[in-house]
């Protein structure tokens, strides 16, 4: 269960203070696939990048599993990221001279998996998302938007993670991969009952996940 | 993926800049080790030299030279007061003067910064082994008599043979010889006894026993000693009383070494020495000596720690920028890597890695730079250095006339002054000078250890800054700039 209360995010811009986040409470149970939607300049990333534990908030707390991830300490931070959370980026953001498969296999190093383990799993993943045994071992400048997304996909699941966050996972793709791609993290959700919140601005999407949050000037204006 | 991995394939991730910046690195670590080598090597040879000149101290005539002789000799009876100081163990006394051979015209020699001249009148039977042609060159070249005016001369003329008479007469121009045959004679005696070199006997056809006249005396062959340079072959030796009887110089002394029971005790004695004489002489212990004759290469010395300085700024400066500029161009990566998991440690550590595998490639080929650089590069510092020197100390003196002897080199002109003693500082001089530039450089192990360590501290010194701005790297912000 995600428990978010009062959840506030100021910024210092010159002499004004600006509210990303303005006293925004949820709750998402455990192997639901939410979304999250807005304008630009809603406060969607910012709310994202509380959940992943990326940035502090000014107020309020991020109840995860009954352990509020606001009040933890830098190292505790690293490793919920390292256990907890799968980041899934609008632009992939693989790293460009590891393989397909290294990149699934790298944050399981930072786990302090085996070699033999990290690679068995990445291959595992990997086949799950549809990405073939020559693509494993092709770096990601020499897979497609879709494919490097899969990969991006299966690194994020690489450390069973309880909560995958994905930032408009489907922006960059037309719309047909788009789909496959929002197909594939609603079977995940599934499969492994993993709960995913995405941040989307296609209300297509928005309205096929379980529940949905609508953000406008940093406040939550509706929840389906 | 293992982080050291990872920073490994990074520092190839461009081939390009990674060559380029390996080569620059190299460049900076080999000048690194170029400099070690050389430091290594003069240093070295400074500790040789000082240990080579042992613990003595030279007394010479307040103002003596070959080149502006004062006439203000010293006395047995003086030198008595330092024989008797504590701490000497041995006094050497020396006097010198030259004699022509019998049917040669007698040279008048000029005194370099003065019109005084001297003509060498007495005689002797002896021919000296070093023939000169009408030029005043030697044969087989190396050395050459000047000759006033640029005039010949004439083909009677044979080379003055110089006369050293000492208290200890295996000690010839400031080196110590050994005999090939005979025995030495005591120095502190009157006799008409004689040692003189191998060069001198197979010229003259002399063995031990044999007779030839000096100073309108009679001698006696007592031994042969073998000399190690043409110079000390032109010598005949006597004790120091027959001198000075034969050239009417009764007590006269032109220049005395001293020798100290132990190098500690050098600097005290010295001083109790030159308090002792006071103005009649210029005294000069064997590490002054030495200090002066290695000046030139405390001043490679300094230079190359400079360099050596200069090119660890150089290289941890070039590592620096480099990885100032990777983490700029790889902020995005850094954020994800922290957004997936990875500690600021180990994104440090990868990046350190990266810098340590430019470095070390970098070190491979300074290596390479060093191992071909070192023996030239050090040969040229210290070729420069003692040549500024020597040219310095050769303008210092006017030019002379009449007939002076040289060797071609600018610091053994004069070596026949009318009291050639007084050139044992400058023969041992010589010595030195020629010593420091005889350097070989040695590359070992722990040179390469040293490299090591350098090219280490860039790396290390390099990836500092880089680790800093790693730490400040937000993950949130990367995310909120896409």
């Amino acid at each position: 269960m995600i428990k978010v209360s009062n959840l506030t995010k100021t910024f210092q811009s010159g002499d004004n203070i600006v509210t990303a986040v303005s006293s925004i409470s949820f709750e998402v149970p455990d192997g639901q696939f939410a979304s999250i939607i807005g304008k630009s300049g809603s406060g969607k990333s910012t709310l994202l990048s509380l959940l992943g534990a990326l940035d502090k908030p000014t107020e309020g707390s991020i109840e995860i599993g009954g352990k509020d991830i606001a009040r933890l300490g830098e190292r505790a931070l690293v490793g919920y990221r390292c256990k907890k959370i799968g980041f899934v980026f609008q632009g992939y953001n693989l790293i460009p001279n590891l393989s397909a498969l290294e990149n699934v296999m790298l944050p399981q190093s930072f786990n302090g998996i085996s070699s033999h383990e990290r690679k068995a799993r990445a291959v595992e993943l990997l086949d799950q998302v549809g990405i073939s045994d020559d693509k494993q071992l092709r770096k990601p400048g020499r897979l497609s938007g879709g494919e490097q997304q899969r990969v991006a996909i299966a690194r994020a699941l690489a450390n069973r993670p309880e909560l995958i966050l994905a930032d408009e996972p489907t922006g960059n793709l037309d719309s047909e991969t788009g789909k496959m791609i929002f197909d594939l993290l609603h079977s995940l959700s599934r499969s492994q009952r993993t709960t995913i919140i995405v941040v989307t601005h296609d209300l297509s999407i928005a309205g096929k996940t379980d529940e949905s949050f609508r953000l406008q000037d940093g406040k939550l204006i509706s929840k389906k | 993926m293992n982080t050291f991995i990872l920073g490994v394939r990074n520092a190839f991730r461009n081939t390009i800049r990674s060559v380029s910046l390996m080569v620059i690195l190299g460049l900076s670590i080999g000048l690194c080790l170029v400099m070690l080598i050389a430091r290594q090597a003069v240093s070295q040879k400074i500790t040789e030299v000082k240990q080579s000149v042992g613990n003595t101290i030279t007394i010479a005539p307040a103002g003596f030279s070959d080149f502006s002789q004062a006439n203000n000799a010293l006395t047995g009876s003086q030198l008595s007061k330092i024989a008797n100081l504590t701490h000497i163990t041995n006094l050497s006394e020396n006097l010198t003067d030259r004699v022509t051979t019998i049917g040669s015209p007698a040279p008048t020699f000029g005194k370099f910064g003065s019109n005084d001249t001297s003509t060498v009148n007495s005689t002797t039977s002896l021919t000296s082994p070093i023939t000169l042609d009408t030029s005043g060159t030697s044969t087989g070249g190396g050395m050459r008599l000047f000759i006033r005016d640029g005039g010949s001369l004439p083909a009677n003329f044979s080379l003055p043979i110089s006369v050293l008479g000492t208290t200890t007469p295996l000690t010839v121009g400031g080196e110590t010889v050994s005999l090939s045959s005979g025995s030495t004679i005591d120095g502190t005696k009157d006799t008409n006894n004689a040692l003189i070199s191998t060069d001198m006997a197979t010229k003259n056809n002399l063995k031990v026993g044999a007779t030839f006249t000096a100073y309108g005396t009679t001698f006696t062959v007592a031994g042969i000693f073998a000399n190690s340079t043409k110079i000390s072959g032109n010598t005949l030796v006597m004790a120091l009383p027959t001198l000075q009887r034969l050239t009417g110089q009764s007590d006269v002394v032109t220049s005395a070494v001293a020798t100290v029971d132990s190098l500690d005790d050098l600097a005290s004695t010295t001083n109790t020495v030159k308090s002792t004489l006071g103005s009649n002489a210029d005294i000069q212990s064997s590490q002054d000596e030495a200090n002066s004759a290695v000046q030139p290469l405390q001043n490679v010395a300094s230079i190359s720690l400079l360099g050596l300085i200069g090119a660890v700024i150089a290289g941890s400066v070039i590592i620096l920028l480099t990885m100032v500029m990777i983490v700029r161009e790889r902020r995005r990566e850094i954020g994800i890597l922290k957004a997936i998991g990875a500690s600021n440690l180990r994104v440090v550590l990868q990046f350190m890695s990266e810098a340590v595998t430019l470095t070390v490639a970098g070190a491979v080929i300074g290596v390479l730079i060093g191992i071909a650089g070192g023996n030239p590069v050090t040969n040229m510092l210290v070729s420069s250095s003692t040549d500024s020197a020597t040219s310095t100390s050769a303008t210092t003196k006017p030019g002379g006339f009449g007939g002076t002897f040289s060797t071609g080199q600018p610091r053994t002109m004069a070596a026949f002054g009318t009291r050639p003693t007084g050139s044992f500082f400058r023969r041992s001089g010589i010595g030195l000078a020629n010593s420091v530039q005889n350097i070989t450089t040695n590359i070992g192990w722990s040179i390469l250890a040293y490299g090591l360590a350098a090219a280490l501290a860039i790396a290390v010194i390099g990836s500092a800054c880089a680790g800093w701005m790693i730490a400040r790297v937000k993950p949130y912000e990367v995310m909120r700039a896409e």
